[in-house]
């Protein structure tokens, strides 16, 4: 709930600048206007950036892996001595 | 594996860095410079930095529409 009051807040804040900037047209208005696909630019730009460094950042777990398997072995163990049939291996 | 992930990972980073450096110039910093600047030859006219975001968008979510119905006939057949 909070995080979405800060969000509504920049774009709030975002959308006055803009105004602002086509009121008092202190800039051409040609580039006043390329001012929200700027913003579309530069939110796509962030999205990419965050799954990159997630992909660069992803953690893949060996040591997991091994207790997982020892696990396995373990169940079947188990389950072999109660009559259960688990298959070969 | 765990290196070509990294690798896709950089890739996208690097992009997505370069795509924010090249139109923060194009867009924010090329109206404050003067017409006749030699560094507006390296950059489209002002008119392309509307024109490509959108036409970019538009293949982006056409894309993503087509995909999604090939995903839902898909599925369709299966349960059929």
């Amino acid at each position: 709930m909070k995080h979405i009051v800060k969000i509504l807040t920049l774009l709030v804040a975002i959308i006055a600048f803009w105004i602002g900037l086509l009121e008092t047209s202190m800039l051409p208005r040609s580039y006043t206007w390329l001012l929200p696909i700027y913003f579309t630019i530069s939110l796509g730009c962030y999205g990419l950036l965050m799954v990159g460094v997630g992909l660069i950042q992803f953690r893949t777990c060996p040591e997991e892996a091994v207790l997982l398997q020892k696990d396995v072995v373990e169940a079947k163990e188990f389950l072999k001595q109660r009559g259960v049939d688990v298959g070969s291996d | 594996m765990e290196l070509a992930d990294k690798a896709v990972g950089l890739l996208l980073t690097v992009i997505s860095l370069s795509i924010f450096t090249y139109y923060t110039f194009w867009v924010i910093i090329l109206p404050f410079v003067e017409t006749d600047h030699f560094i507006h030859n390296y950059f489209l006219p002002q008119e392309y930095a509307i024109l490509i975001p959108v036409f970019a968008g538009m293949a982006l979510i056409s894309l993503l529409c087509v995909f999604i119905g090939f995903v839902m006939l898909k599925s369709k057949k299966k349960k059929a």
